[in-house]
């Protein structure tokens, strides 16, 4: 193990009861590098969170913070982690100022240190209206901010932050998503979230888990290509067509369509234009079909008016690697589906 | 140690930023005093300048009241709040995190316990002077009152730790206290031997020879031991998230 790793964890199991919230999931998280931890609710972000803050004990496997296990060093690795907890619970009898300070004593600040940190705080998380407040009476934005300002109070190396933006107006949203990219060139950030634009914003990696295990782990450009299918878009005329041919109909171009090789699935798009006719296509994703397509309307004589590929969003693959998980939950009775890992096996090694 | 004094400061204080511990000050002072000064039989009736009626009515109204009131959220509200999370995160053991709310909590109990020295102050020193007191039960029984609220409060703080409602927290932490309290008399009733442990449990009978100016280090033993072992369970029952 490196030096630069800040967060390992190794075949990291947690179980409750029979129910397995985590089960052997490893990754490595480097110094300087932000990385986004997706997956639906109850997946096992949270889990493996307090896991690397050594709020609860893993059930098996090891994990590493800063170098300190969480085991056997779990203050030594607090020391160096600035933790948000999802939905930020905080004394609400405190005032924001007196919660903050708290914090710093807590973490054997000094009042000099601190209030020259306390400056760069309210700058950061919009503070500044609110320090005299108590908690009790701020909206959950504003909880939200000060959640994240007790994890920066003490100018952590690493920070673990449990879906940081919930609760956030699309400004506040931004401005945090901001400050995390920026303190991500020194720092390490681990950073859950459902809100997957965020974290194209922010990370330039990420960790999808599903049902207690990891189903992609890479850098989003290969999560994105390396997963799932790739879409064509192709648009034809319906009522012209090259010389000495005839217009095809829609179930014709379908059925040609579908007989191209690597290509799974045809579907006839809805369109608003008239005199047109759009198919969506659903393809292998190690070859590009562009060429056939075009040779294929030539051949046909077909007037191609659109041909596109389009690349996988992120969304997408999100969906495709855990839709598992919501299939389950919508289905009564129904054994447990086997996680989409087939995709993702080769992402992991 | 320091993260132990910083909670014990926060937990503190937090009784006085809401209403919660002026309340029970207040409340608990005038209830003592109705009871004591009013009530028939006791202080004007023994003819004798003695505060052992006070002395025997703030044991019974620190269980029955004041340790269910002041415990019942001390772990319990954190639990069901989820702030427990953001204070076990931070640099701090757990054993830190239960001594220093456990002070938190005993402080307000000392110092309405110290409050009621308002009493024979005002009754015997100023403005009034009803005769000379004697000073040895009344130290004794401040003292027999601090190992007693030790106690309680530990008892309280364990019972609040294994359980996320403080509604819980309060009627288990009522019925458990007063049980210990009274459990004494119950010992009239059974034969020699369940009796004499009946009694030896009782808080009620270990307190009896404090209010009387008796120092007996078996009592003191007793109400070091309950707070201490109460707190050992209490940081099992913290630590227990861990392996849920």
């Amino acid at each position: 193990m490196s030096t630069d790793v800040m967060i390992y964890a190794s075949d990291l199991t947690k179980r409750y009861g029979s129910f397995r919230a985590l089960d052997r999931i490893n990754f490595e998280v480097r110094r300087g590098e932000v990385v986004g931890f997706l997956g639906p609710n109850g997946a096992g972000k949270s889990t493996t969170m307090r896991i690397l803050t050594c709020f609860i004990s893993p059930t098996a496997g090891t994990a590493k913070v800063h170098g300190h296990d969480v085991f056997d060093e779990p203050l030594e690795v607090r020391k160096k982690v600035g933790y948000l907890p999802q939905r930020a619970p905080l004394y609400h009898d405190m005032s924001v100022w007196e919660y903050l300070r708290f914090t710093a004593e807590m973490r054997g600040l000094d009042e000099g240190t601190f209030k020259q940190r306390m400056r760069k705080i309210v700058e950061i998380c919009g503070l500044a209206q609110v320090l005299g407040k108590d908690i009790g009476q701020l909206s959950h934005g504003y909880r939200q901010r000060v959640g994240l300002g007790q994890a920066l109070v003490h100018d952590p190396p690493i920070l673990i932050l449990d879906e940081p933006t919930a609760d956030l107006d699309p400004n506040e949203k931004a401005e945090v998503i901001r400050y995390i990219k920026e303190i991500g060139t020194e720092r390490t950030v681990l950073l859950s979230t459902h809100n997957l634009s965020e974290v194209e914003a922010a990370c330039a990696r990420a960790i999808i888990v599903s049902k207690g295990r990891i189903v992609a782990d890479g850098p989003l450009d290969e999560i994105r290509a390396k997963t799932g299918k790739v879409q064509y878009v192709i648009t034809i005329s319906e009522k012209e067509a090259l010389s000495g041919h005839t217009p095809p109909s829609a179930q014709e171009a379908q059925k040609a369509l579908r007989e191209l090789a690597g290509v799974a699935n045809v579907a006839l798009a809805t369109t608003e234009e008239k005199g047109t006719r759009t198919f969506e296509l659903a393809a292998d994703k190690d070859r590009d079909i562009r060429a056939d397509l075009f040779r294929l309307a030539v051949a046909k004589g077909w007037n191609l008016l659109e041909l596109r590929r389009d690349a996988q969003t992120l969304e997408d693959v999100f969906r495709d690697l855990t839709k598992a998980d919501e299939v389950n939950d919508r289905r009564l009775g129904g054994k447990a589906a086997e996680a989409p890992t087939k995709a993702a096996a080769g992402m992991e090694s | 140690m320091k993260a132990t004094l910083t909670i014990a400061k926060r937990e503190f204080r937090s009784y006085f930023d809401s209403p919660l511990a002026y309340v029970v000050i207040c409340l608990s002072l005038l209830v003592l005093g109705v009871w004591v000064f009013l009530g028939p039989g006791r202080f004007w009736q023994v003819d004798r300048a003695s505060l052992s009626a006070m002395f025997q009515a703030i044991p019974a109204g620190l269980v029955l009241l004041v340790v269910p009131v002041v415990t019942m959220r001390l772990i319990a509200e954190e639990k069901r709040s989820g702030t427990l999370e953001m204070l076990i995160t931070l640099p701090v053991k757990d054993s830190e995190v239960i001594l220093g709310k456990y002070l938190g909590a005993l402080g307000l109990v000392l110092v309405l316990v110290a409050s009621t020295a308002l009493y024979p102050i005002v009754m015997f020193k100023w403005p009034w002077h009803l005769g000379r007191i004697d000073m040895g039960p009344v130290m004794a029984s401040y003292l027999g009152l601090v190992l007693f609220s030790a106690a309680a409060v530990a008892v309280g703080m364990l019972i609040s730790s294994l359980t996320e409602s403080q509604v819980i927290a309060f009627f288990v932490t009522f019925i458990v206290l007063a049980g210990l309290y009274w459990i004494g008399d119950l010992g009239e009733l059974v034969s020699d031997v369940a009796g004499t442990v009946l009694r030896s449990l009782s808080f009620k009978e270990h307190f009896s020879s404090f209010e009387r100016g008796l120092i007996d280090t078996t009592d003191v033993l007793f109400f070091a031991s309950v707070a201490a072992l109460s707190l050992m369970f209490a940081f099992r029952a913290l630590e227990s998230r861990k392996w849920a």
